[in-house]
């Protein structure tokens, strides 16, 4: 508890003030408290760096049909330009006999052959997710070669590419889970602590009674009467299996916050600024989300990190037992469930898991730097 | 005058596990228009709650306001509804607390707190809202507007904060500004800047009252027009300022006077104290209220309630010294 080395000679600045002549003087920076919690959430540069890995990893995620895709980038076909990423053209577009999409690896070889000036440009890396590679040396699983760094999986695909793909499914899917499983507890626990007295002890024993729903039953027996289907060619989020397993992750998942937001409620609403706001005028909603919730989100961002990584185990989980999204959707469960099968390929154990267990600890990383930024007693640890 | 606040017969109780605490029982209280009326008493005599009830911001649980009504301008506070009530918070009747430091919401700019309160009750443009923040700020004082409005609570000192919480009070006019010891948690050199802040913004607006709630018989002294002394949930006197520091009558507010040094006596004197403390609020007397400490107690005073009579003019007093005929019963020393 020692003072700063500077603070004997200080002047206290309302007496100095008065004895210099009336200058304007500029007033402090205006920082919020969230900018004054960011600055500090950068100086942590384990979380911050991971941050940054994570946050770039999943924006570049997003772009993955142009990076690693079996759908060619551009084709110049007897000097015409077409650009299969965006729109399906039939193999026959292309003079192949085969029915559905083109073999584009197969028509750069082709093009390339007949010296006519036509070309193929591929993504970077020229496998799709879901595409199986049958005419590889070997059957598969194929273990990494300079082709396929990480190997293929038991159907021929390369497990880069499904890690890659899966990476965003389960972000995006964790992401989701989190975001509606706390839009829907935080609701819910604002209205128990603001609320209190019967509502908040009729809202406790429905939580109560609901959480003691046994989840993973629950959800073995939707998925046995909704059964989930993939839609080929789909986008992710436009996938209703997708949106299926979020909503019931959620309706299992909003409990933990609702206690954290009902409590700070409680704690909030008898502060004096909450009572000076209704004797405003302020309305009963401005009070609670205007005046109270952006003072109790503190729970709120110093668990979605580890919620995000506990709805991301949940994903794998159930992918691993096979009521996760529908197959082929590239996930890290279904790898890894692959890999207990196959022991011995010891790429389909290794690779998923690692990628698994480093997208866990960056994002447990983020959830602490987060945690101690928001932590007000700055110097509580002698380091 | 013409009164812009009546209170009759309040009663606010508060509902606990250990009983009912009657806060307030039976209060009538007038605030005329234009005047400075001042609330006395000790912690616990009820002068808060009182307050609190006329915006009715009792909370519910354990408090309720179980009888009595607050004619405010001929219209019964307690009948109307909340979306009525809520009208007249902040725009009608305002409030300043007592707490600078923690009245104002941590997370928003001064800015937004003071637009939030025009925005609240009028339909006005944004610009316009930040205009007339940016005007309410420079007249209570605080310099260079327009850079502190983007500045949050916690770059301003404790006077500063109180001048805030005022500008927000006044900022709509109102008839009638509760402050609910506006001073108690300031500096004494902050103090008077405040008072006298308060003061000035109701010379420039006409007709407007204060409700002044303070245990601070000083700044009574400074302020008021009139004062009302409250003991054990109960108006005790009520009286013109000069009235009531001259020829107090109640013996507790005789106790009050005595137990404040004063510096233009000639002679030295020893300062009173009131023996004993405040009754318990759960099983206060059955007669006076201030039986248990009262010096001048006789036989009635322990079963008997005294009324609230008026011996002298605008002099009012609950005791059963009284009537005595408009002069003290008790000796001033």
């Amino acid at each position: 508890m020692s003072e700063p080395a500077a603070a004997p000679t200080h002047v206290p600045s309302d007496l100095g003030a008065s004895m210099v002549p009336p200058t304007v003087v500029e007033p402090a920076h205006a920082e919020s408290l969230f900018t004054k919690r960011f600055r500090k959430f950068r100086r942590l540069r384990r979380g911050y760096y991971s941050f940054i890995a994570v946050l770039t990893a999943y924006v570049i995620s997003f772009f993955l049909p142009l990076i690693a895709n079996n759908i060619a980038l551009v084709v110049k076909y007897n000097g015409a330009y077409y650009f299969p990423f965006a729109k399906y053209y039939p193999a026959t577009q292309f003079g192949q006999t085969a029915i559905g999409e083109p073999d584009y690896r197969q028509l750069r070889r082709d093009l390339a052959a007949t010296g006519r000036g036509d070309w193929v440009l591929m993504p970077p890396i020229p496998f799709g997710p879901n595409e199986a590679l049958l005419d590889l040396e070997s059957s598969p699983p194929n273990p990494p070669s300079r082709l396929h760094p990480f190997g293929t999986d038991d159907r021929g695909r390369d497990v880069l590419v499904r890690l890659a793909y899966g990476f965003n499914v389960s972000m995006t899917f964790a992401i989701l889970v989190t975001t509606f499983g706390y839009l829907f507890g935080v609701t819910a626990g604002a209205a128990l602590g603001y609320f209190s007295g019967k509502v908040d002890m009729l809202g406790q024993r429905i939580i109560e009674i609901w959480s003691s729903l046994p989840f993973l039953y629950t959800i073995m027996i939707i998925s046995s009467v909704v059964v989930p289907v993939y839609l080929p060619g789909r986008y992710l989020l436009l996938q209703p299996s997708l949106w299926l397993l979020v909503a019931i992750l959620a309706a299992f998942d909003w409990m933990g916050i609702t206690y954290y937001i009902r409590g700070e409620f409680y704690r909030e609403k008898a502060k004096d600024y909450v009572g000076a706001a209704i004797a405003t005028g302020v309305s009963e909603t401005g009070i609670m989300f205007r005046h109270i919730l952006p003072n109790a989100l503190t729970p709120v961002v110093s668990f979605a990190p580890f919620t995000i990584v506990a709805n991301i185990s949940a994903l794998v989980a159930l992918d691993f037992l096979g009521f996760g999204l529908p197959a082929p959707t590239p996930s890290w469960g279904e790898l890894i469930g692959q890999g207990m099968e196959n022991l011995t390929k010891w790429w389909l154990v290794f690779y998923p898991l690692g990628v698994l267990f480093l997208t866990l600890l960056l994002v447990v990383f983020i959830g602490e730097a987060i945690r101690e930024a928001f932590d007000p007693k700055e110097f509580s640890r002698l380091r | 005058m013409n009164q812009l606040l009546s209170i009759r017969g309040l009663r606010t109780y508060f509902y606990t596990e250990s009983g009912v605490a009657k806060a307030v029982d039976g209060v009538d209280l007038d605030i005329a228009e234009g005047e400075v009326l001042g609330l006395v008493g000790e912690s616990g005599s009820g002068k808060s709650v009182t307050a609190l009830s006329v915006l009715r911001l009792i909370p519910d649980p354990p408090g309720r306001i179980v009888a009595g009504e607050i004619l405010y301008k001929g219209r019964d506070l307690l009948k109307i509804s909340q979306d009525e009530i809520r009208e007249i918070r902040g725009n009608e009747i305002s409030m300043v607390f007592q707490e600078p430091m923690t009245s104002l919401n941590p997370v928003f700019t001064i800015g937004m707190q003071v637009m939030e309160v025009i925005q609240a009750h009028q339909q006005v443009s944004k610009d316009e809202a930040h205009r007339r923040a940016v005007e309410i700020l420079t007249e209570v004082g605080i310099p260079e507007p327009e850079s502190r409005m983007k500045q949050y609570p916690h770059h301003f000192s404790g006077g500063q904060r109180q001048r805030v919480m005022i500008a927000i009070a006044l900022v709509l006019n109102p008839s009638l500004l509760i402050a609910d010891e506006p001073t108690t948690a300031l500096d004494v050199t902050i103090q008077a800047q405040i008072l006298d802040l308060m003061l000035e913004m109701k010379e420039r607006r006409k007709g407007a009252s204060i409700l002044l709630i303070t245990h601070n018989l000083a700044v009574v002294a400074e302020t008021c027009d009139r004062v009302a002394v409250m003991y054990g949930g109960k108006i005790q006197e009520i009286a013109p300022i000069d009235a009531l520091f001259k020829e107090p009558f109640h013996p507790y507010t005789h106790g009050l006077l005595g137990s404040i040094p004063s510096v233009d006596g000639t002679k030295a004197r020893r300062l009173t104290v009131i023996p004993g403390s405040v009754p318990d609020i759960h099983s206060l007397p059955v007669g006076c209220k201030f039986v248990t400490r009262c010096p001048y107690a006789f036989e009635p005073c322990p079963d008997i309630e005294p009324p609230l009579i008026e011996d002298a003019p605008g002099h009012w007093v609950r005791c059963h010294l009284y009537p005595n005929g408009g002069k003290p019963a008790i000796p001033n020393d």
